[in-house]
């Protein structure tokens, strides 16, 4: 069993085509995820039940059940409804993209909202005690305070969801769309060449996680700079 | 909704399947997760490296592939070895179950490496000096003092590796495991029904979450009772 | 030839205060004119900064009247506002705002509070921070400074938005003994000046020197109350006696 260097050669550009899909479902996703997110978070934090409630069920139900179901029952299940195939929503619910893209973004939107959460928890009290001993209000408060402090907190583990949303879009390729795992899926049952292809596709992904890795560390080192050694302002 | 009688049962045994995989991992995962900790924390260069590599590899790729490449490329291994002794072999394999099992054992160990280790080195070495200016045996100072401490510790984390655990294991219906989603394929080719039949895989799954989140919140409460400040 | 009343600033009567079922605050009754300085003290738990955060509103009362400068304290977000302007406060933990520079800090509150101008809000800023005798730090982020430094801005911070009082929270309690003093200075300066203040501290040559007043609080209540010369050397309820014995013999 000799490694098919050759084979690999060849089908790394072919798998690399498959690279504008990833990102676009990377990137919408995790844009849309993150408005919705935001959404969410702000939904939670209210303190008014009926805004609160569903924030919540949404985020128990998506990060309660597998992506994988979840694309499914977009994709697959939506279609069993007649009045969702005669909504204006048909040509996007219709389209493996178009499912894919919503799959992930309410996916994402439920995770990335508990990390928001966290970060929000995660700010020094005192600080906003002294903002409101200054007179500012509840809002000025969220806006100059909470805000920067919790994003900056929320860094590194968005960072990590980040990676994830990266690798659930893999999950793309069992409703027909054609990304890199998809492309490498046809050549294996092609060339009956799992070690070879999959090995590189791996490799492929593990350059684009530490890219991803490096860009936010970036961040974070210069949001740190004014914070203590320790990591904690 | 009645289009899912008769198909109780097979959900029985496909969620029956689910827990089997969510124990055979969680060994799996513990059992790497320690491994790697101790390897990063350990002063070996060279077990650090692997380790390192370890957790690279798994956290950087995704799951379905490191799933397919364990399955298929050992069926590759496995049909290309009995072809030499039968030529007549058309595909063996590892069964589902185990290739599975190990794909997201060691998927998720790759996480538990790092939880196990920021556990390991968020005890406090005061602590520890304590113990041991105590008199206590290094064998002592790390069960009395460091485990109940790391466990502690690791136990919010860990718990969200569990529940990754058991939401994995619908991948492994792609490599034709009899677990849940699998049995809901067949459903919807028999009745038509796909939401209806997903929406049954989603509530299986999200009750699996519900008791593991559950039964973590219930453990955290119990693990930091020592934490509660009087008034 | 009369001499004018000093206004009364802060008024506590009958003040109650309930965490629960527990009661941090026991029929408070208290007066506090212009210019005055009061120096509280007491062992921890006494609810003396429960006393003082209730006077702008980081805390509730639960019954009794706080009336500041003539405005009552109620759950209405204006009068809160209101009072907030008018009271400043200086925390034990510095709470400077770490993701802004010092001058930022110092400007952020005028800017919305206030609705001051960016140029004049600095230019108040900076009056300040030289005030309390650190200009130099402007732009520098309240991480890099040590902790009398940080603590001498928070004060030049509640100074930025000319308060009529100033509430002190052991505001040297979290500091390196070698920079008490600076902060002490800082707040004997602001006495000198005509500052009407409140100081929970442990800080007893301060309360000597500076204090009009000093009060003794323990378990909720306010026990003693007296000049500091009296109260230090005449200490007339046995419960101040034994603190006095307890702090001021190291």
């Amino acid at each position: 069993m000799i490694f098919d260097f050759e084979l690999v050669a060849d089908s790394i550009p072919k798998m690399l085509m498959g690279i504008g899909m990833t990102f676009q479902l990377l990137f919408l996703s995790a844009f849309l995820g993150l408005i919705l997110a935001i959404l969410l978070l702000l939904m939670r934090i209210s303190g008014k039940w009926y805004l609160s409630w569903p924030a919540q069920v949404h985020i128990y139900i998506f990060r309660g059940t597998p992506i994988l179901v979840q694309i499914f029952i977009i994709y697959y299940g939506l279609p069993q409804f007649e009045f969702i195939r005669d909504s204006i929503f048909w040509p996007i619910l219709r389209e493996p993209f178009g499912c894919a893209i919503l799959a992930l973004t309410l996916n994402t939107g439920a995770y990335v909202s508990e990390i928001l959460r966290g970060g929000v928890l995660g700010v020094d009290r005192g600080v906003l005690e002294a903002g409101a001993a200054l007179g500012l209000s509840a809002r000025q408060k969220f806006i100059y305070l909470t805000v920067p402090i919790a994003a900056r907190l929320s860094l590194p583990a968005y960072s990590n969801d980040f990676i994830s949303l990266m690798k659930a879009t893999a999950l793309a390729s069992t409703i027909t769309l054609v990304d890199m795992m998809g492309i490498a899926r046809t050549i294996v049952s092609q060339t009956f060449a799992p070690y070879e292809i999959f090995i590189s596709l791996a490799i492929v992904y593990m350059i684009l996680t530490w890219i991803i890795q490096k860009t936010f560390g970036r961040i974070e080192k210069y949001l740190s700079r004014y914070v203590k050694p320790e990591g904690l302002a | 909704m009645e289009a899912v009688t008769g198909w109780w049962d097979d959900y029985f045994w496909g969620s029956v399947v689910v827990l089997q995989v969510f124990v055979a991992s969680l060994i799996l995962m513990v059992l790497f997760g320690l491994i790697g900790a101790a390897a990063k924390l350990s002063h070996n260069r060279i077990a650090q490296k692997i380790a390192a590599g370890y957790t690279v590899v798994f956290r950087g790729t995704p799951e379905i592939l490191v799933l397919l490449l364990l399955y298929f490329g050992s069926a590759e291994t496995l049909t290309a070895i009995t072809k030499l002794f039968n030529p007549e072999t058309k595909f063996v394999d590892i069964p589902p179950f185990w290739a599975g099992t190990l794909a997201i054992g060691l998927i998720v160990g790759s996480y538990a490496t790092e939880t196990f280790r920021g556990a390991f080195l968020g005890v406090k070495p005061g602590s520890v000096e304590a113990a041991r200016a105590l008199g206590m045996s290094n064998l002592q100072t790390f069960i009395y003092v460091r485990i109940p401490e790391m466990w502690r510790l690791a136990l919010p984390s860990f718990g969200n590796h569990m529940l990754s655990l058991i939401k994995d294991t619908a991948l492994i219906s792609i490599i034709g495991l009899n677990e849940t989603f699998f049995v809901s394929k067949q459903a919807i080719a028999s009745t038509g029904k796909p939401f209806t039949m997903y929406i049954v895989v989603g509530c299986i799954y999200l009750t699996f979450s519900t008791v593991i989140t559950l039964a973590v919140m219930g453990m955290e409460k119990y693990g930091n009772k020592h934490m509660e400040t009087a008034r | 030839m009369t001499t004018p009343t000093p206004e009364i600033l802060i008024q506590m009567k009958s003040v109650n205060k309930y965490f629960g079922n527990f009661q941090a605050l026991k029929d408070i009754n208290l007066e506090v004119k212009k210019g005055e300085k009061i120096v509280v003290c007491g062992p921890s738990g006494s609810g003396k900064s429960t006393m003082i955060r209730c006077i702008n509103r980081l805390e509730e009362h639960t019954d009794g009247h706080i009336v500041i400068d003539g405005n009552e304290l109620t759950d209405k977000v204006k009068d809160i506002n209101a009072i907030r302007r008018e009271v400043g406060m200086v925390f034990q933990s510095f709470n400077l705002f770490p993701h802004m520079t010092i001058l930022k800090n110092l400007m952020l509150a005028q800017r919305l509070v206030r609705k001051t101008s960016k140029a004049e809000a600095r230019e108040i800023a900076m009056h300040f921070l030289e005030r309390v005798k650190i200009p130099e730090q402007a732009d520098k982020y309240p991480v890099q400074l040590s902790g009398g430094q940080q603590q001498r801005v928070a004060i030049a911070r509640a100074l930025c938005m000319k308060p009529e009082i100033i509430l002190f929270d052991e505001p040297t309690s979290a500091l390196d003994p070698e920079m008490i003093n600076e902060v002490l200075e800082v707040m004997t300066d602001l006495a000198k000046e005509g500052m009407t203040m409140i100081c929970v501290t442990h800080e007893m040559g301060f309360a000597r020197s500076v204090a009009d007043r000093v009060i003794f609080m323990d378990a909720g209540e306010i026990v003693e109350e007296a000049e500091p010369e009296d109260f230090f050397l005449n200490p007339k309820n046995e419960r101040t006696q034994k603190f006095l014995s307890q702090i001021l013999t190291h």
